[in-house]
Order: structure tokens, then sequence, then C-alpha cells
């Protein structure tokens, strides 16, 4: 039994010390950078647009590839968890957009093309973004289980998380846009050379204060970036029976506007950053399209297949998955091995399943708060309940 | 503020000395407290979210209308739309992901029957929708419109309050948009959150020029429905999204009405008046059984069906408010946004409806 137990233990420190003695073989083996090329966008009003070849160094490559298999792995989560009953009511999974493969390269993308200190608004797939934006995924997962360890204490859910510089979050469709261009008026009068990133998706992009938005950010020359995700679905409708245009990048019309591969993170990021420059040159407003795709339905209740085929949905999966484009890119130039993205992969994995089990374990936040944040306010006032003898406190 | 936030609220009015009971005076924080007892209290039991908070009871089977069929509250919506589109060539039902069926499923099988000029899609727009579903109106054909959820009507508020309901009025009867009906899923449906459980009938209430209907069950929902549709006034018909699947019962498979405006006592009693709409009312009708059965207490229950306008010679005679032996309580939802985490306490389940009437006897 003893030999038994120094051997495991060998074997363990073996592993615990193999990852070392890896990277100063992978600093001898491995490219620093590579250069890719990337597709052509698609320009509206503009001269030029992003190029159409860029560096992905070895360190940044690591880096998205484990925050898309994180932000993967953390939808897949939430979709388990809901089957489980343990997160109920709305979940917006961005995989594929949201959740699953698709829009991971769609955050992580636009997340490299900007800085900490830039803005972020966006509509309810927010979960990934929310990652990117530097919540932990415990605070995620737990704020999906409606627990106080939550980003928003347990009283938000899927549809309303928030961090430092973004804004969430939010349920109604399309209400964030003019939202967004407001936070773009007082990064511009601030004047810390900071952008807002106002992003909605194909369905909304037929609100009518998306144009209202629109005119605004472009009369006041607003430093506004507009993202539209087209998934190719709202809900259970097709663009192309939505929209008069499917060209959203061109339906600002008066506002510039590029159409971006949504599952190319380096496409994404490449036009992020040419947007970002533009806007910070004080030239006003742009619009991006990122042109993407969910491979799970709208939200937890649609199944995704009464409006689409199962057919179209694995084509796309298995020509276009972001995460394993990226793979191949950086396997095929030598920036990194098929080992180390699969250890990238197990740790993301354990990582995702400590914060599954803390969200699970966090107790609910007290009833107490039932009545908190309604107002900001000195005194703490009462907040009737069901009948006039339940009194809640109101405390900010 | 409480009557904005409410989920279906319900009044209670004492109308003779209540029996005495050998009941506890219960003070205000002492009750409440210990039916909410907090889900940490609960441990595991706080993981799984508690069934509905009310039994549907279904009422007996009509015999005026011939034969019936057993459907449940979607089933009965279809049915009024497919009597419709059947009886008025001119009706058309559109909104949001419509033509597959619906989110609820209340329009499965019209595209296919009626074609697709008449059950279409439109692009998310409620402002845009509720204009245009104006604009048909004004023209003279049926429109029936869908808002996808009873919290998205809000962008559409201003159509609705500033141009639908004061088409008539302001053109002298020469122009009127009575053809159109919009149809939503309403109120709380235990998940939904902040934007998925909202009953804005409140908001509608006080504007004169439009009706607001809220059916409690299948059978109900039809009739109503189908009254609202050919009530030459625009209306607004929320549909309480629990009971879609919830409420099942036997309804008349071929067209009949249900009067707007006709409150339907469904419960006769001497001591306590109850008044509710929608979901709700099953909640109350459970607190008179109970009440009757532990307190002694003989409870009217009144379904208002119609919000707006409101029968008031059902609920109240004009002499009532000087009988009184307590004053009128309303117990409805909190005053805070609809929560998320917080949703079995700010629901009026039947428990705090009780306590409400116990303390009304009290009085």
């Amino acid at each position: 039994m003893r030999k038994m137990l120094a051997a495991v233990s060998r074997v363990l420190s073996g592993v615990a010390q193999k990852p070392a003695s890896r990277v100063l073989v992978a600093s001898r083996h491995f490219a620093n950078d590579a250069t890719f090329e990337i597709k052509k966008c698609d320009l509206h009003r503009l001269e030029e647009g992003p190029p159409v070849t860029t560096v992905l160094t070895r360190e940044d490559g690591l880096k998205y590839y484990r925050m898309m298999q994180t932000v993967r792995r953390m939808e897949l989560k939430a979709d388990q968890l809901y089957k489980q009953k343990i997160i109920r009511g709305f979940c917006h999974l961005c995989d594929g957009q949201t959740l699953l493969p698709m829009q991971e390269a769609c955050c992580v993308g636009l997340e490299a093309g900007i800085n900490p200190t830039d803005h972020l608004i966006t509509a309810y797939r927010a979960h990934g973004f929310t990652f990117t934006r530097g919540l932990s995924v415990r605070e995620i997962l737990a704020e999906l289980t409606g627990r106080r360890g939550g980003c928003a204490k347990g009283k938000g859910g899927s549809m309303h998380m928030y961090a430092k510089n973004f804004y969430g979050g939010n349920g109604i469709v399309g209400a964030q846009v003019p939202l967004g261009a407001g936070i773009a008026l007082a990064c511009k009068y601030n004047g810390k050379d900071e952008v807002c990133l106002t992003l909605y998706g194909d369905g909304a992009a037929n609100q009518g204060q998306i144009f209202e938005a629109y005119n605004m950010a472009a009369l006041w020359k607003l430093p506004c970036i507009f993202i539209c995700e087209n998934n190719r679905y709202g809900m259970g409708t097709s663009v192309e029976r939505a929209a008069a245009s499917t060209d959203y990048y061109k339906r600002g019309d008066f506002i510039p506007g590029l159409r971006v591969d949504g599952m190319d993170i380096l496409c994404v990021r490449e036009a992020t950053k040419f947007a970002a420059a533009y806007c910070r040159s004080g030239k006003g407003p742009i619009l991006m399209e990122l042109q993407t795709y969910r491979y799970h339905g709208h939200s937890m209740s649609d199944p995704g297949v009464s409006y689409r085929t199962r057919e179209e949905i694995q084509e796309v999966r298995s020509k276009s998955d972001p995460i394993m484009l990226l793979k191949d890119r950086m396997v095929n130039s030598n920036l990194a091995s098929v080992e180390e993205l699969k250890e990238i992969d197990v740790e993301v994995r354990k990582e995702i399943e400590d914060a599954a089990q803390f969200a699970t374990a966090d107790p609910e936040p007290p009833l107490e708060e039932l009545g908190y944040h309604i107002y900001c306010n000195d005194p703490p006032f009462e907040v009737r309940g069901a009948n006039q003898w339940i009194k809640f406190k109101s405390i900010s | 503020m409480a009557a904005v936030a409410a989920s279906a609220g319900w009044l209670l009015r004492l109308r003779a000395a209540g029996a005495d009971g050998p009941w506890r005076r219960l003070c205000g924080a002492g009750l409440p407290r210990g039916f909410l007892q907090s889900a940490s209290a609960y441990g595991a039991a706080a993981q799984r979210r508690q069934v509905a908070h009310f039994t549907f009871q279904p009422d007996p089977e009509p015999v005026e209308y011939g034969q019936t069929q057993k459907m449940n509250l979607f089933q009965a919506v279809t049915s009024a739309l497919d009597n419709s589109l059947a009886k008025d060539p001119t009706a058309v039902i559109f909104g949001e992901d419509v033509a597959f069926g619906g989110v609820f499923r209340c329009t499965v099988g019209l595209r296919d029957k009626y074609g697709k000029d008449r059950v279409f899609n439109t692009p998310l727009c409620e402002q845009g929708i509720v204009g245009f579903g104006i604009g048909i109106a004004v023209t003279g054909a049926t429109a029936i419109a869908e808002i996808q959820f009873a919290d998205y009507i809000f962008p559409a508020f201003d159509q609705i309050v500033n141009e639908a309901a004061k088409y008539r009025y302001r053109s002298g009867d020469l122009f009127n948009c009575g053809s159109l009906t919009i149809r939503s899923p309403w109120g709380c449906v235990g998940h939904g959150a902040l934007y998925h459980s909202q009953s804005p009938e409140a908001f509608f209430a006080h504007c004169p020029g439009i009706k607001v209907v809220v059916p409690r069950s299948p059978f109900q929902a039809k009739g109503l429905l189908l009254s609202c549709i050919e009530d030459k006034n625009p209306c607004i018909f929320f549909e309480p999204k629990i009971l879609y699947r919830a409420a099942v019962e036997q309804v008349p498979v071929e067209p009949y009405n249900i009067p707007l405006s006709q409150a339907e006592v469904i419960r006769e009693g001497s001591d306590v008046t109850l008044v509710a709409w929608g979901t709700q009312v099953h909640v109350i009708r459970e607190v008179a059984a109970m009440a009757q059965e532990k307190l002694g207490v003989s409870c009217e229950v009144i379904d208002l069906r119609t919000i707006l306008p409101w029968d008031v010679d059902t609920v109240c005679k004009e002499e009532c408010f000087l009988n009184l032996e307590a004053p009128i309580s309303r117990v409805c939802g909190y005053d805070t946004p609809f929560p998320h985490i917080f949703e079995p306490f700010y629901i009026p389940d039947k428990w705090k409806c009780y306590d409400a009437l116990r303390k009304m006897i009290n009085y």
C-alpha cells in the first residue's frame, strides 16, 4: 500500500512539474508569432477597411483560446444547470453566438480590440461579455443560479449582469442602444479617448429607437461603435423575413459601416481595432456587422429547430466553429501544440466545475433584500408588501 | 405605485360583521414572516422551486353552446382566432413569430389554413406593430396584433394611448380603429423575472377609448376574445401565460360571445367580497373555501373580467361605502420591480390573501 502511495505521489508531483518543463521545451520549439490572412470586410461609406493580414503572437493566441474555451464551457455548464433546474427563468445562451461557438469569437475578439477602460453595453445574451469584461466564472454562474455570490447579488439573473465599464445585460430588445449612445457622449465629454461598444442583434435592428440613436450619434459625432451581431434569426424569424435590407452594416445610412466575419476571432479583433481608431480620431460613430450564428435556440425554451433545419446547424458547426479555427491556425503555424491546448481545456473544465459547485452551494440572498435598491435614499423607507400589513425596508 | 407593480390584485371588503373566531390577533410582522420563510432556512428545499401558487379550478362544462372539446388556454385562443378568420374575410393576425405558431403556440396551424397573407410575422418593433395595426383597423379590416410578452408593450404605449384610444373621439366619429385587438401573454409564471412576468393592465386602466380584458380560463378566454375582436372599440386582451397549459376545461367548438364590461359572481357570499382577475381568481377561490372552512366566513368571489370599462354595479352598489365594516384591502405584488430570485415571495399567494382576509375580519 505504501509503495503504491509513493508511486502515486511521484506521478502526481511529476505531473505538477511537467508544465514547467513543457514551457521550457515550448519556448525552444514554438514560434513567437505568425501572420495570418483574414477575410476582407465589406465597406459602406469607407475608403479603406481593416487590414487583411494580422499578426498573432503565441501569448495572445493562448489567451484567446483559453478565454473562448472558458466562455464555451461556461455556457455549456449553464445549459446543464438549467436542465437540472438549478438555474430557473430565462437563460439566453451564447454558444455559437452567445454561448456556444460562434459568439465566443465575438466577445473575445471585441475585447481584444479595445482597452479595459472602454465601455461596452449589450442585450440579453451577455454571459460571454460579462466574462471578457473581467468578472469571474464563479460570479456569473452564481448570478445565474440567483445566489448572493452573483455579480448582481442574485437579483438580476441571466439577463442583468454588470461589471466595471460593462453596462449589461438588458432585457428589452433595442433599449440598450440609445443608452450606448449616451455612454459615448459621456466618453466624448470626459475627454479620455474612450469609446463605447453598443451591441444589438439582427432582430433589434428593426426597432425604432436604434435609428433614433444613429441620428443622435452621427449628429453629435459620438465615439460610439454600433455593433450588430447578425446570427440570422430573431427568435424564430429569419433575417430575410424580418428585414427589408439584410445589409445591417449599411442600415446606419449616413454612418459608415463594415461587415465582419464574426466566426473568425482575428477578423473581429482587427475590425474592432479599426473601428475604435476611427472613433477615437473624432470622426463620429461607426457601424460593425458581425456575421455569426447560434447553435442553440434563442433561449432555453426554444429548441431551435422549428424554424431551421438540423443540417444547417450541423454544417455551420463543423465548418466555422471559432475555437476549432483558432486551434487549427495555432497548431499549423507552430504557435502551440495540441497537447498544450488540451491542457488548457482540462484547466478550464476544472475551473468551470469549481464555479458550478460554488454557484450551486452558495446561499440565496436574504429575504430582507427584496426591497433594497429601488431608489437611492438616505433614510430607509418602507416598501409595501402584498397587503398593507407586510412591509419591507428599502435601503440603498 | 403598488397598483402599477401589481400582479392580479384583488380587493377585499367586509360587508357585515364577520364571525367571531378563536383566532389570534396578528400583528403586522407576525404571520407574514412566518409564512415567508427565507429560502436558506429550507436548505435543499430551496433548490427545488415550488409548484404553482394556485390550482386551476375549471368551470362546469357549458351546455348552451353546442359541442365542446377539451382545450387548454392556448388552444382556446387558437380556436377563437380560427373562428374569427373563418367568419371575417378581412381579419389578419400578425406579430413576432406568429407564423410558425407563436412562442406559446396560440397561432398553430392558422397560417397553413388561411394563408401567409392573413397570418404573418412582423419584424421586432412593437411600436410599429401597433401603429401598423391601427392603420389596418382604420380602413375597416380586422387587425389582431400580438405583442409577444406584455412586458414589451411599452414601446407601443404611445400608439395605444395617444392614437388608438383617441381616434374616434378626435375625429368626431368620422374614423375609428375599433377593429383592432391586441393580444398579449400576461402575468407571472414562476420564473419569468423582471421582463417576462409583468401585469401592465393598470397602466391602461385609466385611458378612455380602449378596453382591457383579462380571462381566467379557456372557456372565458375564447368567449371574451371573440367579443373583443367583434367589439367596435380597440381592445387589449391579456392572456395569463401561466394558464396556457395549466388550465384545461371543456370549451365549445363553435364561436360564442361573453359580454364585455360584465363581472361574474362565481361564488355567492355574505360577509366579505373578494374581487380578482386572471390567474388570481383561482387563488382567491381557494381562499374563499379556506375562509368558509376555517373561519366560518362566507365570501363572495367576483371575477372582474373587463378591467376597463369595469362593471361598477356588480362590484359595489352606490351606498356600499357607507356600510363597510372595514377599509378595503388591496393585495397585490410588492412595491418593487418584479424580482428574479424573490419571485415566490413577491406573488400574492393564497396565504397572503388569507392573512389579509383574517385581518380584515379582525378590524
